[in-house]
């Protein structure tokens, strides 16, 4: 047993207050006043002058607080064995190397060097031995797998190249605290060659390195780094002439300390350099480049911004993908000879509002082509009357394709279930709500995207809307309500068909038989509607490495831009081919997979079955910002907090083993936190048992003998 | 719910009484709804009872004639009745120090006023002379018996504050001489007092031929003890302090309190005095009982 602040132990003297706060303790001052003492006064009084300790075990618990609390802090911990608890020195070693290969490292030699690093360790090994080579990033792969081969390491690690990974060092120092504990072998050593930046360790992530079992960290930082990465752009759009023009402005961000003067920073739009404009940003500052416009005449062109280049030449490049905003389509069918303004509301709400813009276009039932669904991406029935069959059959499969069909029914609307199959349930006769102001809405599925912005009571209320007179409708057991009137009929049912959406609202958008276009909900219910019939989503200029894409994302584009038409005819079984930006091909959708992770910078271009000669959908994927920012820990500092153990750093083939300290051993077997708990425990059982005995005797723990 | 000694009787509590600052206004509610509960009770009615039957003398009252017995047996008889005659009622009230001890909200020396009026009104009401006498060390006030001193005696009571220590054999020696005339003597005290020379103090109002009635007044504190925490106890009177184990004395002080009790009970028995031990948290009807037996003893003149 040693102590780790042995002073503390002059605590102990502690202990005599109790028995000294006991033997000079005094009676208590509170005076009780009473009529005579004349029966008190002959009673024999116990002297206090011939005191004893009556109370032992109350003595006993408040010596033991005492102890135990100086105790733990003169912070005690158990000797250990050198032999058990020093690194084995001889026999076959369990050898782990922790190589980086994050984006990070491949600022000038870093990686070189690491590998180097890795190699002279890789020269240690004996017949014995057992190495394993992982390379990590933001995740861990282990590429050669307990094996004595020196050349079959040696050749991993000259095969091991940097990638667009971020960095993060829990996983693998997880990984290695995993396999240096299954390993049987005496001597257990991990080697960490990276960089040792700062933004890869969070600091509560501590890791539990098996008894005996060392960390060495090998830094290949170098000291004074500088860097220029672009980390984002900005688009800025307006029409003209038709066309859409976009500025682009990209942001840089100089990590160094000297400043960047008149850099020429380009803007390449499909591999052709459109613009070029001198930049200086001072040191350790951000600073911004604006281009001159282009124009986006189609979807999915590639854009790159470069600034010169530098030791890390990946961040000093950023590439996005540039479409132009196509406004959301809409084709409002109406009656034939209806009134010109029975479709005035809708297209009005429609005509308002740029995120996203609507384009509208209404014809009569009568004029519906299989044109007329070309591009769209919803379509609006409003009280039309029967169609054809065939604009049927068109309208099944633009829904079908992915398309949205919102149907406003009234008392022309005629279909029943086989006439129009595309209806969410069977249309009943026209309900009158005339009496008592009409009737309101009673239920509204807040948890569907198009109520999602009314959930709060603030952003409106749908009870002051008067329905005056709708068409029953009963929705199928597979339909979805929306909404419902205060007497139960369905008000909006929703089916879906194929990839597209279908909903049906019970009452006309023309204010003849209510007064919901005049009330201020109805723009916003409007555009949520449309928004989510068209599938519409905000789309994403860049990815990051490391994130996800989704088939979704595609074809919701393809939705979008209405160019999903009748190539694809059914999107939801749709296939396609993801081509990574160093040529890798993997098949996506049926059959294949649903999602890729993008680990690559650069673009990856998405080609659905179908698509024909169209451009395919680019994604732009960039490093993570993180990995631009180069400062470093200091190698020991790093260890020992994941570790908690001190550790030299190792630069340059010094390949010693740190000894454990005192500290490190205390610190392992943290006595002092259980005689802590135990003190405190035993102040409050003391502190307990003298209240009672305070209230029954008041003399704590002294007692007379009487005289 | 407490149970009191005749049904129908409202005694209230000595805490509530507290609150009726009118010394006169509470002795009329105590007595007179102690009277109404004792409406009916066999020994006690009105305060003119019939005894017996004489021949008519002139100058006898005519209407006190009996005609019933006129007109069975021809002769002229008088209705004889019993009647009070006016008596002494002196009150001796201690207004020492320990007097002023309270636990419960009530003080001795309240509860003692409160007896004292109650006492002195129900005597009033039977046309007796009544007095009083404060005492501590020595005699505060002396309000000599007196028919008309009823509201002077409830002034005494209400000014009454306890001031000094009390030396009640010494009082009690000095006022025996003062008690000529046969008197209802009711000395109400806490009796701090050994029994024995107590009852040498008392002895010569018997002598005198007085009625004595001993109303010990104590705080329910004193008989029962109820402290836990040891502390030091001060002497009311004296001054002196004591540090105190309650846990330890306890038991041994209230051994003495009913040796002490019990020591006056037989020893004023012995001394044919009445002897009422009273604690504050008691109503007033078991005084008031104690007191009424005694005064019918005493007053039953034909």
């Amino acid at each position: 047993m040693a102590f780790l602040a042995p002073l503390f132990l002059v605590g102990l003297a502690a202990i005599a207050v109790p028995i000294i706060v006991h033997l000079i303790q005094r009676e208590r001052k509170t005076v009780v006043e009473f009529p005579s003492l004349m029966f008190l006064r002959q009673i024999p009084y116990q002297s206090v002058e011939r005191r004893r300790i009556h109370n032992w075990p109350l003595l006993l618990l408040r010596a033991a607080a005492m102890a135990l609390l100086v105790a733990a802090f003169s912070r005690p911990f158990f000797k250990v064995d050198p032999l058990q608890a020093a690194p084995a020195t001889s026999g076959a070693r369990e050898v782990l190397i922790l190589l980086d290969r994050s984006a990070s490292m491949g600022y000038g030699d870093h990686f070189a060097k690491a590998k180097s690093e890795a190699k002279k360790i890789v020269e240690t090994i004996r017949g014995d031995d057992k190495a394993t080579l992982i390379l990590f990033g933001t995740g861990a792969e282990e590429v050669v797998r307990g094996s004595a081969d020196r050349g079959r390491l040696s050749a991993a690690i000259d095969a091991a190249k940097v990638s667009s990974d971020g960095t993060r060092y829990a996983p693998v120092l997880r990984l290695a605290q995993s396999k240096l504990s299954q390993s049987t072998l005496p001597r257990k050593e991990a080697y960490l060659i990276t960089d040792f930046q700062k933004s890869g360790w969070e600091r509560q992530e501590e890791i539990h390195l098996p008894q005996g079992a060392t960390l060495t960290p090998v830094s290949v930082a170098s000291p004074g780094v500088s860097d220029l990465s672009v980390t984002s752009v900005a688009f800025q759009r307006t029409s003209f002439s038709g066309e859409e023009r976009v500025t682009i402005t990209a942001g840089l961000t100089n990590r160094s300390p000297t400043a960047v003067t008149s850099l020429p920073v380009k803007l390449e739009i499909d591999g052709r350099v459109v613009d070029t404009r001198p930049v200086t940003i001072e040191p350790n500052a951000s600073g911004s480049v604006t281009f001159a416009q282009v124009t986006a005449a189609v979807p999915g062109m590639r854009g790159t911004v470069r600034a010169g280049t530098d030791n890390l030449a990946r961040n000093n490049e950023f590439h996005f993908a540039l479409s132009p905003s196509r406004p959301v389509s809409v084709l409002i069918i109406q009656a034939d000879g209806a009134a010109p303004e029975s479709s005035y509301f809708i297209t009005t709400v429609l005509s308002i509002g740029a995120s996203p813009p609507f384009k509208t276009e209404v014809v009569p039932a009568s004029r519906v082509t299989a044109a007329s669904f070309e591009r769209r991406s919803v379509v609006v029935l409003n009280d039309a009357t029967a169609l054809s069959t065939q604009t049927t059959d068109l309208l099944k499969r633009f829904v079908e394709q992915g398309g949205g069909l919102f149907i406003s029914l009234k008392d022309r609307t005629p279909w029943t279930g086989p006439e129009m199959p595309l209806m969410p349930g069977t249309p009943g006769a026209p309900v009158d709500r005339l009496g008592g102001g009409g009737g309101t809405l009673g239920y509204l599925d807040y948890s569907h995207p198009i109520f999602d912005e009314f959930k709060d009571p603030r952003n409106g209320n749908f009870s002051g809307v008067r329905f005056f007179r709708y068409r029953a409708l009963t929705p199928a057991a597979t339909d979805r309500v929306l909404a419902r009137f205060d007497d139960g009929g369905a008000a909006m049912v929703e089916r879906a068909l194929g990839s597209g959406r279908i909903i049906a609202f019970t009452s006309p958008v023309d204010a003849s038989w209510n007064s919901f276009p005049r009330a201020h909900l109805f723009l916003p219910l409007v555009h949520e509607t449309m928004r989510y019939l068209a599938q519409y989503e905000e789309p994403e200029a860049w990815y990051t490495v490391g994130r996800m894409l989704d088939i979704s994302v595609p074809i919701a584009a393809m939705v979008r831009e209405g160019t999903a038409g009748d190539a694809q005819p059914t999107v939801r079984k749709a296939t396609g081919v993801v081509m990574a930006p160093g040529g890798e091909q993997v098949a996506l959708g049926d059959g294949g997979r649903n999602s890729v992770e993008l680990l690559e910078q650069g673009f990856y271009s998405v080609r659905l079955q179908g698509m024909g000669e169209r451009r395919p959908f680019q994604v732009a994927v960039n490093l993570d910002p993180a990995e631009s920012d180069l400062s470093a820990l200091p190698p020991a500092e790093f260890v020992n907090t994941a570790t908690g153990r001190v550790a030299a750093p190792i630069v340059g083939g010094d390949l010693e083993h740190p000894e454990l300290t005192p500290a490190d051993i205390e610190k392992k077997q943290s006595l002092w936190w259980f005689l802590f708990v135990a003190g405190a425990a035993a102040l409050l059982a003391e502190a307990i048992l003298a209240n009672r005995l305070s209230k029954r005797f008041g003399f704590g723990l002294l007692q007379t003998s009487k005289t | 719910m407490e149970t009191h000694l005749i049904p129908g009787a409202r005694f209230v509590d000595p805490k509530v009484l507290a609150r009726i600052k009118d010394l006169e206004l509470l002795a009329r509610y105590v007595v007179d709804g102690f009277i109404n509960g004792l409406h009916r009770a066999p020994y006690f009615g009105a305060s003119i009872d019939f005894a017996e039957h004489r021949g008519y003398v002139p100058g006898d009252d005519i209407r006190r004639v009996d005609w019933r017995l006129y007109a069975r047996t021809d002769k002229y008889y008088v209705k004889q009745y019993e009647a009070d005659t006016n008596a002494n009622f002196v009150a001796l009230v201690d207004v020492s120090k320990s007097m002023a001890f309270a636990s419960q909200g009530v003080s001795k020396l309240q509860y003692a006023s409160f007896l004292a009026a109650c006492l002195a009104y129900l005597s009033h009401r039977q046309r007796d002379r009544v007095g009083i006498v404060t005492f501590d060390e020595d005699v505060v006030t002396h309000v000599p018996a007196s028919a008309k001193h009823f509201n002077v005696l409830l002034h005494t009571l209400d000014r009454s504050v306890p001031q000094r220590p009390g030396r009640l054999l010494t009082v009690l020696d000095k006022l025996a001489e003062h008690f000529k005339r046969r008197s209802i003597v009711a000395l109400i005290s806490d009796l701090y007092e050994n029994p024995t020379d107590l009852l040498e103090s008392l002895k010569p109002y018997r002598f005198l031929g007085n009625d004595l009635i001993v109303f010990h007044i104590l705080d329910p504190a004193e008989i029962e003890f109820p402290y836990t925490e040891a502390s030091r106890f001060q002497d009311l009177e004296s001054g002196e302090e004591l540090p105190i184990v309650p846990e330890v004395f306890a038991d041994q002080y209230r051994q003495m309190m009913k040796e002490h009790i019990e020591a006056l009970t037989t020893k004023c028995s012995d001394s044919r005095i009445d002897y009422v031990q009273l604690t504050t948290s008691k109503p007033l009807d078991e005084a008031l009982f104690s007191y009424l037996g005694n005064r019918e003893r005493l007053m039953r003149i034909r």
